[in-house]
């Protein structure tokens, strides 16, 4: 008996990863509907920092993210710009991640649209940028230093959804949605040193490092994961992708839950250190 | 020789090192000119040294064709997803939608790209759970602390902890499962994580005059 | 009679004037109370884009609706609203200032007006003109004369004083560590996870396998970066010695150009310059995970006989590590991204956490002026230890005893401003 249980503690990883492809894909093809509570506060600041915008305000809304972290952060993103342009905010979209752009064209053909949005009058794309640090301290000087054409090619000064915007002082904050090191470097060249406030989204596995910022206000608010994301969803009452994934995302939760316990319990059995 | 290797370079160092120091403590025009242009001179290096990478990338590739190395056949796939995206690229003049409709570039993105580096995160859900499995062993007080912490923190972070949390407990009505999460996050683990940073901050200005002046230069080879 | 009707006449329209002059503009001209001793000027320490208007606040302003009005001097354009504002909303005391570079308080108010809300094309140097207007329920009740001044730009930003001195003291101690290193030895811990260096290259050698050394995922521009290339300097150096192989693949070109200089001046200073290979460091790609699918198939296919993970990694971590650990290599990490930090723990053999990274160039290389410097670092935590300690009680003392100007200027002193 001892042996056996031994042999499951060695047991082949493979079988995990089988086991667990099998919990997740059970709750995709059949939704129980576990809806998700409302409980971090970090995602309600996020909520209530968008909800107190004005009309006409200007807002950068930060993708970096590609799709490997499309699940968890693309929901992010839909939610925030529908929650901007519900706010009539006017939105520059910008990336440094050379991933991002496909994303945010598949954001150009969905979003606007359904809140009758136009392109150069309520928003901008930016082009991609590799370097963000030179790109984030120029904006403190000069925003067209750094965009002087959208991403299409075209002139940025003259269009209207950039009218009175010059520097980070015309703008009303940062919303970073990335599961990348962008948002810190947000917080470090442009929060911290010109006071913009920093909004952001993050992946569930990035999250935790965030929790110095936010009590400190450097971050003011925080969607974390698919979770944060589903969250959201539901304060802006638009159930989305997150919503619908997080049955799959309830079920791997138990699994980690499950193992962790069934091999502890079983290493007390054999009491084996 | 000595001095194009070592004393220019570390002049350089030192000189932009502590131009660019002080320009935070100078907010004359002068000094947001000079930020701008070495930002400029920035971008401009990083556009040629990702030439150099594309060189090195495709460099290392064709030799391990040309010398039939071990595992040869994965380099040809390097260079048909090179040509599968930089020709639709080249053709659709980077652009990724055009009108609405998806150019060859787009598609490349959207149905190549895509689904791959999904895949590549996605692998980590599975590493994380062995990981997990081999790894959270209890074997002494403080990991069964650190075990108590997580099993909360993964319990209340899915509506099906929440709720049984709430069916177990919440008559007690002492707190929910979501202030004691907010109360690890806040408390203990942003405590361990200053402490942390705090190190890695020190670290990195001492790390940072060392370089500037020229103490630690083995980065530019040292003599 | 004629004289005197005369003299009436003249004395209505001396009273009636007013009246009538209001009748027939539509508006009022009547003088209001001044709003005295306004002023604007350039908004100090600033890099020229503001004006600061101040005037004395009332005890009797409850209930005031503040309007500040400007135009650029030369323009004929109407006067433009640049701020509106309730009583005592934006008094100076409220300024984001330290109490070495401001030392207006809350008698008075203070309010910045950037030059570009006046007029988009306003430089450094352009008049601008200001007027103050109070309103009480809506009605005029007060106003100032006609403010003009003009930005400029400053030389030196005096709230960041406390920073400057920061790094003064700093610099000091720096010099005068490194000074003392050549007098005396140091004592420094034991670093488990670089003294496993020596054993992962000798079994790579015995086993006749590759190591693989990862500089992270930043740039050029990184300190993180930078202290990974000179721990990969050390780590070549030996690896000469040993005469094994090292590969390097990277995610930024630049580090790579950098990186190959290091390992090829390394292969030099260890006497074997015949051994070094050119394309020891390679570029996979700057896709974050398309780095770890090439680094993680090459460790798949090779099976490694050591890894090194030096410098900044996010989500990749665990996916190299992991296949690292199932290819059975030695396997051993340092990051200051602490949220990677458990990952490594979890699927490394040795782990060096934040700081450590940095020190680990200078331990490795035992050179005693690099070694001294590490005496700062702890300096530096000793000092943060004992800012958080004393700092705390003062503060919670300060506030017991209500000595809220204390309170103030220390918690000034530790602003970032």
């Amino acid at each position: 008996m001892k042996d056996k249980l031994r042999r499951f503690l060695r047991i082949d990883r493979r079988w995990i990863f089988l086991l667990l492809t099998a919990v997740m894909v059970w709750p995709i093809i059949h939704p129980f509907g576990l809806s998700g509570k409302t409980s971090q506060q970090s995602v309600r600041d996020f909520y209530d920092f968008v909800e107190k915008l004005k009309p006409g305000q200007a807002v950068i809304l930060g993708t970096d993210y590609d799709p490997s972290t499309k699940p968890e952060l693309h929901p992010q993103a839909v939610a925030a710009l529908r929650h901007l342009f519900s706010k009539d905010v006017r939105v520059l979209i910008l990336t440094f991640i050379s991933g991002a752009p496909g994303m945010i064209e598949e954001l150009n053909q969905t979003v606007p649209a359904e809140y009758g949005k136009e392109y150069g009058k309520d928003y901008v794309i930016m082009p991609y940028n590799p370097n963000y640090m030179a790109a984030m301290t120029q904006m403190s000087i000069d925003i067209y230093k750094a965009y002087d054409k959208d991403a299409e090619g075209n002139d940025v000064r003259g269009m209207p959804v950039m009218a009175g915007i010059k520097t980070y002082k015309d703008i009303a904050g940062v919303i970073e949605i990335t599961g990348t090191g962008m948002l810190d470097a947000w917080v470090a060249y442009a929060g911290d040193k010109y006071g913009v406030p920093i909004i952001g989204g993050t992946t569930a596995i990035s999250q935790l490092g965030f929790g110095p910022y936010l009590q400190n206000k450097q971050i003011r608010g925080l969607v974390g994961g698919m979770r944060g994301a589903s969250e959201y969803e539901t304060l802006i009452s638009k159930p989305g992708k997150a919503t619908s994934g997080i049955d799959a995302l309830n079920m791997a939760h138990l699994l980690v839950i499950l193992l962790i316990l069934s091999s502890n319990l079983i290493l007390l059995v054999i009491k084996e250190k | 020789m000595l001095i194009i290797k070592k004393y220019i370079p570390l002049a350089i160092v030192t000189i932009v090192g502590l131009l660019t120091l002080a320009t935070y403590y100078v907010p004359a025009k002068a000094s947001s000119a000079y930020l701008s242009t070495l930002n400029q001179w920035e971008v401009i290096v990083s556009g040629f040294a990702f030439l150099l990478g594309l060189i090195s990338l495709l460099m290392t590739h064709y030799k391990k064709i040309a010398k039939r190395v071990d595992g040869w056949g994965y380099s040809l796939f390097v260079f048909i997803g090179f040509f599968a995206v930089v020709i639709p690229g080249i053709i659709s003049h980077g652009a990724q939608a055009k009108d609405g409709v998806l150019t060859s570039l787009g598609w490349a993105f959207r149905y190549l790209y895509n689904p791959l580096a999904a895949t590549m995160f996605a692998v980590l859900a599975f590493y994380i759970v062995s990981t997990a499995f081999r790894s959270f062993r209890i074997k002494s007080v403080q990991a069964f602390v650190l075990f108590i912490a997580a099993f909360i923190l993964i319990l209340g972070n899915v509506p099906a902890g929440q709720m049984l949390w709430d069916a177990m407990l919440g008559w007690t009505g002492i707190c929910g499962i979501g202030d004691i999460i907010q109360w690890i996050m806040q408390v203990p683990s942003v405590a361990a994580k200053r402490g942390i940073m705090i190190g890695i901050t020190i670290g990195a200005a001492v790390t940072s005059l060392k370089i500037i002046f020229g103490i630690e230069r083995q980065y530019m080879g040292r003599d | 009679m004629k004289k005197t009707e005369l003299l009436l006449v003249f004395f209505s329209f001396l009273f009636l004037w007013p009246g009538l002059s209001f009748a027939l503009n539509g508006k009022s001209n009547i003088a209001l109370p001044l709003i005295e001793d306004a002023i604007a000027e350039d908004m100090p320490y600033d890099s020229g884009g503001d004006i600061l208007l101040r005037w004395p606040a009332d005890e009797d302003d409850e209930g005031v609706v503040y309007e500040i009005y400007a135009k650029t001097e030369s323009s004929e354009n109407e006067w433009k609203l640049a701020d509106s504002f309730k009583a005592f909303e934006k008094t100076a005391d409220k300024m984001r200032m330290p109490f070495w570079a401001w030392s207006h308080g809350s008698d008075e108010y203070a309010v910045k007006i950037p030059i570009k809300s006046v007029d988009g094309d306003a430089d450094i140097g352009t008049v601008l003109c200001f007027k103050i207007k109070a309103f009480r329920d809506g009605k005029p009740i007060a106003e100032s004369a006609i403010l003009c001044a003009s930005s400029d730009d400053n030389w030196f930003n005096l709230p960041r004083l406390n920073g400057l001195l920061m790094v003064i003291l700093i610099t000091a101690a720096f010099f005068m560590t490194m000074s003392r290193a050549k007098k005396k030895g140091l004592f420094i811990r034991r670093i488990a996870g670089l003294d496993a260096i020596d054993e992962a290259i000798g079994r790579a050698t015995e086993m006749g396998k590759p190591i693989y050394y990862s500089t992270g995922i930043n740039g050029m521009s990184s300190v993180n970066t930078i202290a990974s290339l000179s721990i990969l300097g050390e780590v070549s150096k030996k690896v000469a010695e040993y005469d094994s192989i090292i590969k390097v693949p990277h995610y930024d070109p630049i580090v790579m150009s950098v990186a190959k200089e290091t390992v090829k001046q390394s292969y030099i200073e260890a006497g074997r310059p015949d051994s070094y290979h050119d394309d020891a460091n390679f570029f996979l790609s700057s896709d974050q995970f398309s780095y770890a699918a090439s680094l993680d198939g090459m460790i798949e296919r090779e099976k490694p006989a050591a890894c090194f993970f030096m410098g900044y990694f996010l989500a990749e971590s665990l996916l190299l590590t992991e296949v690292g650990a199932s290819a059975g290599a030695i396997q051993i990490a340092a990051t200051d991204s602490e949220s990677q930090l458990p990952f490594f723990f979890t699927s490394c053999d040795y782990t060096l956490i934040g700081e450590e990274l940095y020190a680990a160039g200078a331990y490795l290389s035992k050179e005693p002026m690099l070694l001294s410097v590490l005496k700062l670092q702890d300096f530096g935590k000793l000092f943060m230890m004992l800012s958080v300690l004393i700092g705390g009680i003062a503060i919670a003392l300060a506030a017991v005893f209500h000595c809220d100007g204390f309170v103030k200027g220390l918690l000034d002193f530790f602003t970032n401003y």
